[in-house]
């Protein structure tokens, strides 16, 4: 008995030991690397030539049917969209069924079949098999074509494509394959409004009889299925489906570009720049350095823990996510790096970007970092055979593109074999920090301006919607427009010609930051054009001084007398009221455009001087305000362009001032915000006495 | 004769047919500290799914601090005391793994698959941040800025972007489905380091947590390791408290209208509905079926097919453990204005008040239930996280073998019946998001 207590003693003991031992701070081991098997497929080819794949799998009773049309890319031209439309013809409706019989015949036994120009995809339960290949078949070898469905189409592709305006993934995707590949290659014209309009019966009818033909089509059969029972059903519903030889095409290979080449698309309501880097580059489907390519994407910015995401993401907090990939095509395939990042992020992300793909070009890769990768791309590849059709898309690679028999069961052994010093060549050859196009879709007017340092030639192209080059400065004005009527409404927005006369004089008082000094400024001004300015930035002091005639500027002990050039700008700047007094002071006005001004459209109305000195004003088109002035002035120290934004307009004694202002001064901005403005306050002339 | 015939032919497929459906076989139990964990044997591939599923979700936020769980999500990735920060997940794609998390209203979810020889690795990682998280205030600032670009990139500049929120906004007044589980920006911009370690505490603790692993595995060996590295987690001091918030009937509709970076208007009509699980919510989720479940569906051969006022349409019951919504909603075609779209729903949705769906319909309904079912569950991470959804919401881990009897319990008159009980207009929120342009 007592032993039996020791025993048990020593049990509860040992085991509350093993608890107390376990060492969390070390890492566990892994047990034995378990084989990654690949599943086999069967193929089968009818008298007629299609080619026909079968995985069986019976983990869940459902039987998918993949049918792949394998042609040339076909270019549309004026007619772009007429393919797209072709491939959605063919699910609306038979020689025997209409489309409202076709729809409740699918979905009768829960089943879904999707066509579109390169193939027909359906799928059910086993049970429903059968059917789902009657109705398949039909679709594919008797469908009838009815203009009252292409017009349906028509209307919502032109729907599609209105949306597709708003969305600035779909802009940058669009905008891309045009730099890309040009819009004289199938990959980048454009399917645009106008194209679609032109679509007829006629166009799709063709499309359908020259490339839907089984001599050209790969079938992937995919489920709880025999090969033997696939054989028999499709025999029995595609023996009849004719063949037809299909011509080949050819055309030109798009290059990368032959310097770095930055673009825009201006979406003045972005809060977030979609922002993509890359290049159309040769890399074949299967090819020799498809692998390493993989590999080299994979650390460069082809997963969470990857080179571009860990810098954007995770060191600088710019964007949710950032990454890269190459696509292999048999044509042409391509590079891109893309995120999504806050519009004052912009060009720190392209200059980050940018950074990683040059390192990844100049430096080998560390010895860790490919064997980390390795790991996560086996662990990728067996994951990926989870998915039947994995291997059915092995099965139509092998065929389609020729590959070598083995290539999919030695993809693990190909990948491991890699060293970082031929994965150093691979990023030589496919690897081109210097031939990208930078692409920016988002808010022109905040984030431009800083994107042109990426360009060699100090550029950035503005692009529309559909990829054609557009003068970002130009838009429409309104016709019979001048300027006379915009400074009027200026002048009845703002208070009215009566209430601004009433202004004898005014104290405006600002406060601001510059380079991290606090400043606050006075300017008062007195009818007929006296002022008084004082800025106050603790260590620096300046005082402004105009009495009509003669002006003064004292600095921190200097004094200086203006030159006779800041005189004329202080005749005209000094009344409250210029505007009011313009041919008085025989200031000639111009409507000159209409432009973005912070996301809003602006009237632009060029100020002329008596001397020929011009500045530019810019008046809202919706509330009518002054939103921005633009002039250079000159300086003892030279002459600078000066910009200044007014926002935030408040009534003061029946007349509205802005009460914001951004001020920028070469390379400077100042944010000012007014604290007071006094008016008729009775103001001394001694305040601008220059003694 | 040969009646009998017929019937032993229909006999025997319908053996076949309840012989196809997969039963998904499990086993589960509770670690002394009360996390529950649940173990599915799948030996097809050598891959491994590891879920956690925590029982915290934005209805557990203070209202002054919305979009809390999701940013503590994100910081469940910084490190732990063995981890450094910035390992996580390096240590999960070097040893050939994948992994996300993602919050909802009612709970947030991480996963993580490996193939089969790193399950140790796996619950090493998982254990060290339920026990010893460990965020920084560099941690913290950068994924608050991760953060507000996940909403600037999901809500804000994408057009319908803030549908939902703008939907659930006005839906509710009281309880937490008010808000989304992004939250607002203000409140990303306020939450506090030590705001995020009162409410790991609080809600990180085992009793709050569900592991559910499917994949390759050897039930007993897995037992042991889990009981290595969770079994010593002390349970947390207080049970999580249940929301005792009910959101009020609502008692006339709310009609309302947002200006968006839009072209073509859309048009929603949210019903408040029971939750997920009742009777009634898969009545409703079958009615969602019939109005827009497959192309020769109601709305759809009405209105995108038939009339062409919409470009794309939809209907569904929105799934949340408290009573949630039922939304339809429509995009309208070039030149179709709201109100007109508004009118074609509307219609339809007075037709199923009106009349029982026919019996064609209703077998259709039943075939695309099923087929839907055995879709669910071709995955072993889709695996693991159903099965731990059907406990946490409705402690039955074995409704994923039989959710469908429930689904096929329900009737026409069911689907009547819950029409003309929820899809009333003093029930229902009706939003149109209208171009900016149309904005005077």
């Amino acid at each position: 008995m007592k032993n039996k207590v020791l025993i048990l003693f020593l049990i509860l003991f040992v085991s509350a030991a093993s608890y107390a031992q376990l060492d969390r701070s070390k890492k566990p081991a892994p047990g034995p690397a378990p084989e990654i098997k690949l599943g086999d497929y069967e193929s089968f080819t009818l008298k007629n030539g299609l080619k026909v794949f079968v995985v069986t799998n019976k983990k869940i009773p459902k039987v998918a049917f993949n049918l792949i049309i394998d042609r040339d890319p076909i270019l549309e031209g004026k007619n772009a969209g007429y393919i797209n439309a072709a491939g959605q013809l063919m699910r609306t409706g038979t020689k025997t069924r209409t489309k409202d019989k076709l729809d409740e015949e699918i979905d009768f036994i829960g089943a879904s079949i999707n066509t579109s120009s390169s193939g027909v995809y359906a799928q059910s339960l086993k049970k429903h098999v059968n059917k789902l290949l009657e109705l398949m078949s039909d679709i594919v070898l008797n469908p009838n074509f009815t203009q009252e469905e292409l017009d349906k189409i028509v209307k919502q592709t032109l729907s599609g494509l209105a949306a597709e305006k708003d969305d600035p993934n779909a802009i940058s995707g669009n905008v891309k394959s045009i730099l890309y590949y040009g819009k004289d290659h199938p990959y980048g014209e454009p399917m645009t409004e106008e194209t679609v309009k032109t679509i007829t019966l006629d166009m799709c009818k063709e499309y359908y009889g020259t490339y839907f033909k089984q001599n050209i089509t790969y079938l992937a059969v995919v489920g709880d299925i025999t090969k033997s029972e696939a054989q028999k059903l499709v025999e029995k519903y595609f023996s009849k489906w004719e063949s037809k030889d299909v011509s080949t095409k050819t055309y030109e290979t798009p290059k990368a570009p032959v310097i770095n080449k930055v673009s825009i698309v201006d979406r003045s309501n972005s809060v977030q720049s979609v922002i993509a880097l890359g290049y159309p580059i040769e890399l074949k489907v299967g090819s020799e350095g498809a692998i390493k390519v993989s590999l080299l994407n994979t650390i460069l910015g082809g997963s969470f823990a990857s080179r571009l995401n860990q810098n954007l993401r995770e060191k600088n907090g710019f964007t949710y996510g950032a990454g890269s990939s190459f696509s292999s095509d048999e044509y042409i395939g391509s590079f891109t790096a893309s995120t999504t990042v806050r519009n004052s992020a912009t060009d720190s992300a392209i200059t980050e970007i940018l950074n990683e793909i040059k390192k990844i070009r100049a430096e080998k890769v560390s010895d860790d970092e490919l064997q980390l990768t390795k790991n996560y791309m086996t662990g990728n590849f067996a994951r990926s055979l989870e998915n039947p059709q994995t291997i059915a898309n092995f099965a139509v690679n092998i065929e389609r593109y020729n590959l070598p028999k083995d290539y999919y069961k030695n993809y693990l052994k190909t990948l491991n074999a890699v060293t970082s010093d031929e994965l150093l060549t691979t990023a030589k050859k496919y690897v081109k920090p210097n031939n990208m196009h930078i692409l920016v879709v988002g808010n022109g007017e905040e984030v431009a301006k800083n994107l042109s340092k990426f360009s060699v030639s100090n550029k950035v192209d503005y692009y529309d919607l559909y990829g054609n080059p557009v003068d970002p400065s130009a838009k429409k004005l309104p016709a019979g427009l001048t300027a006379e009527q915009v400074l009027n409404r200026y002048i009845e927005v703002i208070g009215g010609k009566e209430n601004m006369l009433k202004v004898q004089d005014k104290t405006t008082k600002l406060s601001g930051t510059v380079q991290g000094m606090n400043l606050t400024l006075t300017i008062s001004q007195k009818e007929p054009n006296k002022l008084y300015q004082f800025i106050d930035a603790g260590v620096f002091q300046q005082k402004v001084l105009f009495d009509g005639v003669k002006g003064r500027t004292e600095s921190m002990g200097q004094v200086q007398d203006m030159p006779a050039e800041q005189l004329e700008e202080m005749k005209m700047q000094a009344s409250v009221h210029t505007i009011l007094k313009y041919d008085e002071l025989g200031i000639k006005t111009e409507l000159t455009g209409m432009e973005s001004i912070n996301g809003k459209d602006a009237y632009k109305i060029t100020l002329t001087s008596p001397s020929g000195k011009k500045s530019t004003y810019f008046y809202a088109s919706d509330s009518g305000l002054l939103i921005r002035t633009m002039s250079s002035v000159s300086t003892p120290q030279g002459t600078f362009n000066q910009t200044t934004d007014m926002d935030d307009y408040r009534d003061v004694q029946g007349v509205k001032y802005p009460f914001k202002m951004s001020q920028s001064f070469g390379p400077q901005t100042i944010d000012l915000t007014v604290t007071s403005v006094e008016v008729n306050t009775g103001l001394s002339d001694s305040l601008f006495e220059i003694k | 004769m040969k009646n009998k015939l017929v019937i032993l032919v229909i006999f025997f497929s319908y053996l076949i047919v309840n012989a196809q459906t997969r039963k998904i076989d499990f086993t589960q139990y509770d670690l002394s500290n009360g996390m529950h964990v649940i173990l599915h044997k799948d030996n097809v591939l050598p891959i491994v799914a590891i879920t956690l599923t925590y029982h915290v979700g934005s209805k557990n936020e203070d209202p002054e601090r919305t979009g809390f769980a999701h940013f503590f999500e994100h910081l469940m990735f910084e490190g732990s005391a063995n981890i450094e920060r910035g390992q996580f997940d390096k240590l999960n794609q070097g040893a050939g793994g994948t992994m996300n998390a993602s919050t909802s209203q009612d709970r947030t979810f991480y996963y993580q698959i490996f193939p089969s020889n790193q399950l140790e690795l796996g619950f090493w990682m998982e254990s060290e941040r339920l026990l010893q998280l460990k965020i920084d205030s560099i941690g913290v600032e950068t994924q608050r800025k991760v953060v507000k670009e996940e909403r600037k990139q999901r809500y804000d500049n994408q057009p319908y972007g803030s549908i939902l929120e703008e939907t659930f906004e006005r839906a509710y007044k009281v309880h937490p489905y008010k808000w989304m589980p992004i939250g607002s920006v203000q409140y990303i911009d306020q939450a506090k380091t030590e705001e995020f370690m009162e409410f790991y505490k609080k809600f990180y603790i085992p009793q709050n947590v569900t592991l559910s692993i499917a994949g390759d595995i050897d039930i007993a060996k897995t037992k042991e390791l889990i009981q290595k590295y969770f079994g010593d987690i002390p349970k947390g001091v207080s049970d999580i408290k249940k929301i005792e918030l009910v959101e009020p009937p609502m008692k006339e509709e709310v009609r309302d209208t947002v200006f968006d970076n839009i072209q073509l208007p859309l048009v929603l009509h949210a019903y408040r509905i029971p939750a997920q699980g009742t009777p009634d919510f898969y009545a409703l989720d079958m009615l969602g079926s019939v109005l827009a479940g497959g192309q020769s569906s109601r709305l759809y051969k009405s209105i995108v097919d038939k009339q062409q006022k919409a470009v794309n349409i939809g209907s569904i019951p929105f799934p949340l453990e408290h009573p949630g919504l039922f939304i339809a909603y429509g995009i309208t075609n070039v030149g179709i204005s709201a109100d007109d779209l508004e009118k074609a729903i509307q219609e339809e949705i007075d037709k199923v008040k009106k009349e029982l769906i026919t019996e064609n319909e209703y077998q259709k309904l039943r075939n695309q239930t099923e087929n839907d079912f055995v879709n669910a569950n071709s995955t072993v991470v889709g695996v693991a996280t159903s099965l731990a959804n059907y406990h946490v919401y409705y402690g039955d881990a074995n409704l994923i073998n039989t959710e469908i009897n429930r689904y096929l319990k329900v009737t026409r008159e069911d689907i009547k019946r819950v029409a003309n009980k929820y899809l009333n207009s003093e029930n229902r929120v009706v939003l149109y998001y209208l171009p900016k342009s149309a904005k005077k």
